[in-house]
Parts: structure tokens; sequence; C-alpha cells
């Protein structure tokens, strides 16, 4: 591949970035992510049972995958998007094509803003033939509106051509032959184009069903500050899950502030995202995704592990109060306006907030810039804890999927679907898009020279990227969302508002997941 | 000075049509079918005029209704397909913990919201009923809630209760009247009174609206009348504008328990029905059950279940809208 000449104006601008990165204060915080990273490094090199026991779930390899490989490839492969899109659809296609996605929206930075902007220019000035109009065949959604959305219109044969969903959702699509089979050739891909990871989120029944656009994994992100008013090592995060309800209470006897930002509200994504991690290292699961070769047809969740997963969530709840009361209704995003006020001590940590907290410093003035600047300065980010029995991370991201003519009313336009799908997911856009909270599901997206740039501007990108190892998918079913979002969150409320027992709360779940599977209320 | 008699004037007698006819009980059948085709014919443009309006209803309202009957008798599991299972999804329901639990909340939630709207906002359009300087600007005050968006409310107060950072929670810290934070949403036991609080607010002013209307047509020889005979304000209360208001608190509470059975946005944007189910109410049951979990056949038999419910107030709405041509002996 070559370097293709992406128009000047194509390129995001990342001046109001780069002037919080050119601070001191940022370069002080490149300077500690990249200790951070190198340690990381270290950390896995000489823990390989945590990784290796793990990386054939999503296939990213913890030898290669490590941030040293990462800094090493980046910017060692020249794309030329026009040119590689070209041989899948011809530039000068005309035709149709609608799209729903989650966008960047008011609360995003704004380089996320400015990078979306500058897909759709770059796609117009590729496609001219292939126009999209934002709020007509064009649709950013809000994450929690956008499923909904998608289920009623593919119910009322209203969906679009073409859809970006997060990594659980996609499978209960293909499950009702909502969306059209596709084949990695007729993108220009292979399958070592993706982790297998990724891939495996995209299939159902042997058949793929989509094309990965990012994968991510989260990290874990603590206070400094308020470790060391709690007496803690401000350089040392907890090293279990045990260690954070500790921590937690200490921090909560010691400051009066939440220690851990627990979050347990129904229906939010957020949820499962951030009690799975823990529900998984104490060695249980939903079902049996986070073992060795998941069936999906047997229920853990109510084990030994899942029960003590559970009560250490009691234990910092409703033992301890050392966690948001606000916990039961909060989603993340609530959650980290108090971790941005200083009230909740460490959480884990999706990689797009840390540059939220650096461009709330940048937009601050007067005290509270003071206030945004000191955190900023404060705050680490380090590995997700690990349990009795393993380390994990949920392996997130989104994938494309192009709906069938049943279900969106009307012939699809497969060489525009195509044509849009090739372009996004890319080596340059898949990692460009990517920019602040994901990694390029396309392999080669590692290699280019943005993906250089986000490394050289981005702190604690190679912290996340290295929990990848450790990722374990969500139950590819199509029960999942429900399971995920639905009856994990409910066994979570029922047992910290104390309506049910611990055990009783596990054991209520897993009938529902077992009821779930098999046709019940 | 002449008083005005308490009594209903006596009813005009019927017109000719309306009377009964004559003859045996046999007769009447057939003369009643003949005046129904004979008012039919006489009213033919009115049905007229009606039509696309019955039209558009029998679309949008009527085949969603027939064919919600006909998935509630199936089984749509999330894989895909449909399979028929006659009754099973009604029995499923009916002898689900859940479906009880949900039960009892949506009769707490809708009974208490009713309630107390209603006594709100009848005391408050007594008040504002009265001559006062400022009432002008009273009764725009009191209007504000109604017309706040739904959603901007719910979001409002659920700012207000947030149990780390919420205000009504920092200033009962703050005057000492709780220790610590009062959590109210995140509390299986305070979550459906904190809603029912915020519901109340944003639907008083809908009942003040109505009984104020209702006030103004009291005559006021009747107020007087009464006192000359002896009545203290309560009496005047309860014997004069209680009775002369009685069609427009029937219909009001009908429409308030109608809304409350079928409110949605407050309580899914607020708490999403949580926490552990504790403001779960049928409404929010159907719409998870649908469109979160995916079973349309469980969703289409609960809302089966909801409707003829609603069915039942709705005959009574129907009766009490028409009580008035009762009353005067119109059909």
């Amino acid at each position: 591949m070559t370097h293709h000449p992406v128009p000047s104006d194509a390129t995001p601008d990342l001046t109001p970035y780069r002037a919080i990165l050119q601070s001191p204060l940022g370069r002080r915080q490149l300077l500690r992510a990249g200790v951070t990273a190198a340690g990381l490094g270290a950390f896995l090199a000489a823990n390989p049972r945590f990784a290796l026991a793990q990386a054939d779930k999503t296939g990213v390899d913890p030898a290669t995958w490590t941030p040293e490989h990462i800094k090493e490839i980046a910017g060692t492969l020249e794309v030329d998007t026009a040119a590689e899109v070209a041989k899948i659809v011809p530039l000068d296609y005309a035709g149709n094509s609608s799209y729903w996605y989650v966008g960047p929206n008011e609360a995003s930075a704004d380089i996320e803003k400015t990078i979306d902007a500058t897909f759709w220019e770059g796609f117009a000035k590729t496609y001219s033939g292939i126009p999209f109009t934002s709020g007509d065949n064009l649709q950013n959604v809000n994450y929690n509106d956008l499923l909904d959305k998608l289920r009623t219109a593919a119910t009322g044969n209203a969906a679009p051509d073409v859809a970006k969903m997060p990594i659980l959702w996609g499978v209960e699509f293909a499950a009702r032959g909502q969306t059209r089979e596709i084949a990695l050739e007729d993108f220009g891909y292979t399958t070592e184009s993706f982790w297998p990871g990724a891939l495996k989120s995209v299939t159902w029944e042997g058949k793929l069903y989509g094309i990965p656009t990012n994968n991510e994994t989260m990290a874990f992100i603590w206070n400094k500050a308020i470790f060391e008013k709690a007496g803690l090592d401000p350089e040392k995060p907890p090293a279990t899950w045990d260690d954070v309800v500790t921590y937690s209470k200490a921090i909560k006897d010691a400051t009066g502030k939440a220690g851990f930002g627990l979050v347990a509200r129904v229906n939010a994504g957020n949820t499962p995202f951030r009690f799975m991690p823990m529900l998984w290292a104490y060695g249980s699961g939903a079902l049996d995704e986070a073992e060795d070769e998941p069936t999906y047809k047997t229920v853990m969740i109510n084990n030994e592990g899942g029960i003590a997963a559970l009560q250490a969530c009691y234990d910092m709840y409703v033992r301890d109060k050392s966690v948001p009361a606000s916990a039961l209704t909060n989603t993340q995003t609530e959650n980290f306006d108090l971790y941005v006020s200083g009230e909740i001590a460490m959480m884990i940590s999706h990689p797009s907030e840390y540059a939220k907290l650096l461009d709330n410093a940048s937009k601050a003035t007067g005290a509270d810039k003071e206030f945004a600047d000191e955190l900023v300065k404060n705050t680490a980010y380090g590995l997700i804890p690990e349990g009795p029995v393993r380390r994990a991370v949920v392996f997130g991201g989104s994938n494309v999927h192009i709906f069938t003519d049943d279900v969106t009313g009307h012939t699809v336009d497969l060489d525009a679907a195509k044509a849009l799908i090739a372009f996004s997911t890319g080596p340059e856009w898949s990692t460009r898009l990517a920019w602040l909270g994901s990694n390029p599901g396309n392999l080669d997206g590692f290699r280019t020279t943005w993906m250089k740039e986000r490394l050289d501007s981005i702190p604690f990108l190679d912290v996340t990227t290295s929990m990848l190892p450790y990722g374990i998918p969500f139950p590819v079913i199509p029960e999942s969302t429900q399971i995920m979002n639905e009856i994990v969150p409910n066994m979570l409320q029922n047992a910290l508002t104390e309506s049910k027992s611990v055990k009783d709360s596990a054991d209520q779940a897993a009938s529902e997941i077992e009821a779930l599977v098999s046709g019940g209320y | 000075m002449s008083t005005v008699p308490l009594q209903h004037e006596p009813q005009p007698p019927l017109p000719p049509e309306q009377a009964l006819p004559e003859g045996s009980a046999r007769r009447r059948a057939p003369e009643r079918q003949r005046n129904i085709l004979l008012r039919i014919r006489d009213h033919w443009a009115d049905y007229l005029y009606i039509a696309p309006a019955l039209l558009v209803m029998v679309v949008v309202i009527g085949y969603p209704l027939v064919y919600t009957v006909y998935l509630s008798f199936f089984e749509t599991p999330p894989r895909g397909g449909r399979n028929f299972n006659g009754i099973d999804n009604y029995t499923t329901i009916l002898t689900s913990e859940r479906f009880w639990m949900v039960t009892r909340n949506t009769f707490n939630w809708t009974i208490f919201s009713t309630l107390f709207a209603f006594l709100l906002g009848f005391g408050a359009a007594l008040v504002i009923q009265r001559e006062f300087i400022g009432r002008g600007i009273v009764r725009g005050i009191l209007l504000i809630p109604w017309v706040i968006s739904l959603v901007a409310a719910a979001y409002v107060w659920r700012w207000l209760y947030h149990s780390d950072y919420g205000l009504i929670g920092g200033m009962l810290q703050e005057w000492g009247v709780t220790q610590e934070r009062f959590v109210f949403l995140d509390s299986t036991r305070w979550v459906m009174p904190s809603l029912i609080v915020a519901n109340v607010w944003k639907e008083f002013p809908f009942v003040m609206i109505m009984l104020l209307a209702g006030l103004q047509t009291v005559p006021d020889q009747l107020m007087r009348a009464a006192r000359v005979d002896g009545a203290n304000s309560w009496n005047q209360f309860i014997h004069v504008t209680v009775p002369h208001l009685k069609n427009v608190i029937v219909i009001t509470i009908l429409l308030l328990f109608v809304a409350n059975l079928n409110s949605f946005g407050l309580i899914w944007i607020m708490t999403g029905g949580g926490p552990a189910y504790a403001s779960q109410i049928w409404i929010v049951e159907i719409y998870t059950l649908a469109f979160r979990s995916l079973r349309f056949g469980l969703a289409s038999a609960f809302s089966v279940i909801l409707f003829l419910f609603m069915l039942s107030i709705g005959y009574f709405y129907v009766r009490a809208m028409t009580s008035g041509d009762r009353e005067r002996g119109h059909a």
C-alpha cells in the first residue's frame, strides 16, 4: 500500500488537542504513560500465564501484541485508501445507501466530532456518486436508543441498509436472518485482517454477518491524590478484586469519598462492561463464555465464583457503603462525573475517558481549570485487577452489518453498501474513527501513520491496549443483550437492595438465563 | 329575596321519537331498530364526515389491536420464528411472581398518583378561583409543571433526587433532617413514593385547569342561596360545589387514571423500572418484554391484559361522558 494523499481538509484539526499535549503537563503525562506502558509490557512478559490463558478467546497473542510491538509497527504502512477501495467498488459508482451508527454527541470531545465530520467529507470526495445526508440517509443515533430503533425498524421493514453496532448486538439480527451474510474477500480482506475474537462476534452458525470496525478493552483508572489521603500508595493500584473491596473501604473511611465506581443500572450497557470482568475474574460467567471452550449452554452465574463476585459488590455497596449510593441508577456517564468532581477514587474506565479529562482541562477556566489540571495530574491508568481465577476484561468494539432486502423494505444497493464499509473499515479510517477510545478493527491500522500519531499523542492508550490479551467476548448468542443488559444488572440490584440474598439473587439470575434460552418469562 | 331551589329543574318531556313506544316488549324491539335506521338515515352526512377519522382509527388502532391479540397466542423467541402456543403466554404471565409484583407497583403508582394529583389540583383550583392580588401570576406559575416537557422534567427530578449529589438529599442533610444522604431512587422502599411525588407535581395543573373551568360554571345564585339557607363554607363545598362538579370530577379522575396507567416516560427516564423492579409498572414491563427482551408474544399477551383493563376503565369513562345525555333522556 502507498500513502494516499488525503485532502488537506480531510485531516482532523488536532490543534486544541495538541495544545494540551504540548503543555508541560501533557508531556509529563506522556512520559508517565510511556513508563506505565513499558512496565505493563514487562509485566506481561513476566506473567505470561495471565495472558496466554485467555489469548485463545480473542486471538490477541500477548506475545505479539505488546505495547512495544505496537509502537514498533506504528507508522510502517503507507495507505492509499482511495486506491484500495477502488478495487472493491469503482470510485465513479453512483448509487444510494443509508447508514445508522453511534457517532459523537454533545458530550464527545471536540476531536471526535472533527474526525467524524472529516470522515464524511472524505467519503463524499472519494465516492461523490453515493451521497449521504445527515438526518436523512445518515443517522447518528444515541447509544442508548440505537438498539431499540434498529429492532423496531427491522421488524417494520424499515431498517437502514448498513448499521454499525456495538459488538454485543449483531448476533441477534443475524440469528433472525435480518442481516446479510458477507464474505471478507468481497471487501478485500482475509481472516488475518482482524482478531479472531472480533470475527467470532460477527459469526453465527459458522457464517459471517459483519465486519469488525474497532476493538477495545478498558483499563483501571484511579485518583492518586485520594489514594494518598487515604494512606494508600498512590502508585500502586489494587492488584486483586479483593484489594478493590479493601481499598474502597479504606478510602471511604479516611476521606468520605466513594472508593470504587460501581455501576449497576439496568438497561445500560455500562453495567456488564464493569461487572463482567469481576465475575469472570472470580471464575464465573453468565454462561461459560470465559471458559477455554465455551459452549454457551452451561449457566455459571450462580457458581461459587459468581456468588463471590456478587458478595464483593454487596460488601462495597451495603456493608461498607464505599461506592456511590447512586450506583443503581447511575450510568457510567454519571459515575464519570463523580470521578471528575473528585468524589470517586477508582473505577473501570474506557480509554476515551482520559481524553475527556484532558478536553475538560483544556476548556476549564479559573478555579475549575486548576481543579481539572490537578485531576489530570493525579489520574493514573493500570491493568484491571485480577481475581482468584483470572484477570479479565470485556473484549469490546463495534461491527458493521448490511441488512437484508426484506427488513429494509427495498433492494439494498450492495455496491454502495460495500463502498461505505470498505472505506470505513480500511486501515486508515478504522484507525482514525477509533481515535480516542478504541483500536482499529483492521489490524493493518496498527501499522499506519495515524496509529503512530495516536500513540504519540494519547496518554495511556498503551495501557488499554495491554488489556487486550485478557479480553473475553460476550457470549455470541442472540439472548446475550438481554442477559447482559437485564438479567445481570437485575441480579446486582436484587442483591444490593437486599431484595434477595446474594445467593438467591445469583440463583434467580441463573434460572432466568436458563428460562430465557428455553423461551420462558 | 327569592331563593333558588337546590333541586334540578324538572326535566322537559321527552320528544316523541324518544318516548317509550307503546305496546308489548315484542313490538318494542323492531320499533327500536326502525328508529335507529331512521336516525342513521337522517344523519347520513354526519357519518360521512367522521368516516375518514374512523378509517384512520381502524388502520392505526384496529389493525395493531387485532394483530397484538393474534400475536399473543404465539411464542416468539429472540432467535426468530413464531410458534403457536395457545394461551401459554397468558398462563405464563399470570402465574409468574413478577407479574403480581409489577401489578402491585402499577396500582400503587396509578392510584396514589391519581389521588394526590387530584387533591392537590382541586385545592389549587379552589385557591386560584378566589380573587386576590397576583392571582394571574400564581396561575401562571402553577401551570409551569404541566407545560414543561416530560423528558426535561424527568431529568430534573432525577438530578434532584440523585443519591450522591441531589439537591433534596443535600438539603435534608444540611438541615440536619437526615444524618446521611437520603437515598430516593436507589432504594426499593422509597423509589415509588419519590416517583409519585414527581408525577403528582407534573400532573396536578391538569386537574387544576379542569376543575377551575368547572368551578367557574357553578352558578353564583346557587352559592348565595346556600348561604342564605345557612350553609357554612364546608357545606357549600360539599352540597353545592362538589355535586355541581360531579361530572368534571369523574372525567378528570378517569383521564388521570388512564394517563397514569399508561405513563411510561417519567419512570423509564428516572429509574428504568428499578431498582430490583421496584418501580416496574405494566407499561414499562411491556416495553421491556417487547423491545429489550424481544418477547413480542409475551408482550402482546401482557398488552391484551392491559387493554382489557383499560377497556373496563373506558366503559366508565364513556358512561361518565354520556351521563348528561342519559339524564336528558338521549341515548
